[in-house]
């Protein structure tokens, strides 16, 4: 094939490179004056969505469909304490909560709130047991349904499963998406950082009360100091002019950046409890007045686990699988992709999501 | 040696080896490109090693007993630093004679004790009446006790705050 001679040329290559440059640096310019308005218009979740229940900060959102639902049994989603939920709604194209949706669920969202001061004693009974049941008992009381479908991500699908093994009688499919839920390995840093060695969680609880939303960022952020504090500025503005990356740019940073306090003794007890004694998987968890054995957990279960996740490493989800009692039970690896690329990223969007709503759309017929 | 001292030179150490690992990664990175490449490519290349290399080199340091040593002791100034300001200020809202958060987080917490006896003694009702309900009419012996569902809160938390909208009629 013969090869254009503008192609093989070095020193015109070099200078349609140059003209390239320019045309992106006029590109980025134009674009500047227009960054931060652009970035407060950022949309917090964006599905059609109503209210129907609330209770102290708890709000459960249901998302409309023009279409009545296709399959009898709801879907809620369990999200963390530590973010806030709209991840799973974060735009058009890139909505988790949209694909099932249109898949023909019912759909309901819980989202937690952001807690006060006067909230720090709350703890992971009053969320599981208390304000994910009372959503429950709702739901069942609302849809007439027995059983419900629950979809729980990160610190979510750890709070889900608690549920599930506590209750389940009332989880008829349990969709885990990047949960922790084997402590005892030391691939991340967050398990390595929250060691009982090096970190004392009592005496952080007792000084500050709510764990701050700016150390749960701090932390977060200098997990991979080189990338987000130097390649991704310098990605943003190499590609600043391009529409594309921008909406999906300031859709990502916007949740990025809106973290929430999380309720102190809470967070005394998911540390201790989890990242240092690692009791869930030790059949050892005490949830109130009971402790928590994975192995009650009966219903199918679907695992979802992001390859290249470096907040929930593969060796804190995988074993999830092996300790429930289920016998319908699948685990999905997508490699190359990260903790928030499992939700929002685009493999996972053609990929993951729809296998996902065909394994529940089969498992409630 | 003393063990603070000893701490400091071990620390000292790791962070040499960071930066001396991180510059011989970096002297390599920066001699792999392509020689075909234009110049914004090119130094583009060279960026995208050295930022590899440079982020290999931290997340090593940042895994090292020496960083965690840091991180443990920087934690528990924080902790020290933040219990001594809510010292101190509780002293002076005391001395104003306003409710310091001490004061605050005393009475919630007595709130929470009355909230959780009230919701035991509810449940215990609740599973004492359920087990009745079951019962026949003639039958004296006393129900299984846990036969309600494992939830603590028979309750719903915060009933007062309770709003939800009816189901829609379909």
């Amino acid at each position: 094939m013969n090869v254009p001679d503008h192609f093989t040329n070095p020193w015109l290559r070099w200078q349609e490179a140059a003209l390239e440059e320019s045309v992106n640096l006029a590109g980025r310019l134009r674009v500047l004056p227009g960054l931060v308005q652009r970035a407060q218009a950022v949309r917090k979740g964006v599905s059609a969505s109503e209210v129907v229940y609330e209770e102290d900060r708890l709000k459960l959102l249901h998302y409309l469909s023009p279409t009545p639902p296709r399959y009898r049994t709801p879907l809620v989603f369990v999200y963390a304490l530590v973010n806030r939920p709209y991840i799973l709604d974060l735009k058009t194209g890139r909505s988790v909560v949209a694909k099932f949706v249109e898949h023909g669920f019912d759909t309901y969202l819980v989202d937690w709130g952001v807690p006060a001061a006067a909230d720090r004693f709350l703890t992971l009974d009053d969320y599981i047991n208390g304000y994910l049941g009372n959503v429950m008992d709702y739901l069942c009381e609302r849809t007439s349904a027995e059983q419900l479908n629950v979809l729980g991500y990160c610190m979510g699908g750890t709070m889900s499963a608690i549920f599930a093994a506590l209750h389940p009688k009332c989880v008829k499919n349990l969709i885990l998406l990047a949960a922790p839920i084997e402590f005892g390995t030391r691939d991340g840093l967050l398990n390595l950082w929250s060691d009982s060695e090096s970190f004392n969680v009592d005496k952080f609880v007792d000084a500050f009360g709510d764990c701050p939303a700016e150390f749960l960022q701090a932390a977060f952020l200098c997990m991979r100091p080189i990338q987000n504090f130097i390649q991704k500025p310098i990605h943003f503005f190499e590609h600043m002019h391009e529409e594309k990356f921008l909406d999906d740019f300031f859709a990502t940073e916007t949740w990025l950046q809106d973290n929430i306090p999380v309720p102190g003794e809470t967070y005394r007890q998911f540390v201790k409890y989890l990242y240092q004694q690692n009791l869930l998987v030790k059949g050892r968890l005490p949830i109130g007045k009971h402790i928590v054995k994975l192995d009650h957990i009966t219903c199918p279960v679907l695992n979802l686990i992001a390859g290249e996740d470096d907040l929930v490493p593969c060796a804190q989800s995988v074993p999830f699988t092996d300790c429930v009692g289920s016998k319908d039970r699948q685990t999905i690896v997508l490699k190359g992709t990260g903790h928030i690329g499992l939700a929002i990223g685009g493999r996972a969007q053609q990929e993951l999501w729809p296998q996902a709503c065909a394994w529940l759309a089969k498992r409630d017929k | 040696m003393s063990e603070p001292s000893q701490n400091f030179a071990e620390q000292g150490a790791a962070f040499q080896k960071l930066w001396l690992e991180s510059t011989s990664k970096l002297m390599q990175a920066a001699f792999t490109f392509s020689p075909n490449s234009t110049p914004p490519e090119l130094v583009r290349e060279i960026r995208d090693h050295i930022l590899q290399a440079l982020g290999e080199s931290w997340n090593e340091f940042l895994r090292s007993p020496q960083f965690r040593e840091n991180m443990r002791q920087w934690m528990e100034n924080a902790v020290a630093f933040r219990a001594m300001s809510n010292d101190f200020l509780a002293r002076a809202r005391h001395e104003m004679q306003a409710p310091a958060r001490d004061d605050i987080d005393a009475v919630l917490l007595n709130l929470r004790h009355l909230e959780t006896r009230i919701l035991d003694r509810l449940e215990t009702l609740s599973t004492q009446v359920e087990a009745l309900r079951q019962q026949p009419p003639a039958e004296t012996a006393s129900a299984p006790a846990g036969q309600g569902r494992a939830r603590t809160r028979a309750v719903p938390r915060g009933a007062k705050n309770r709003n939800h909208n009816p189901p829609k009629a379909s």
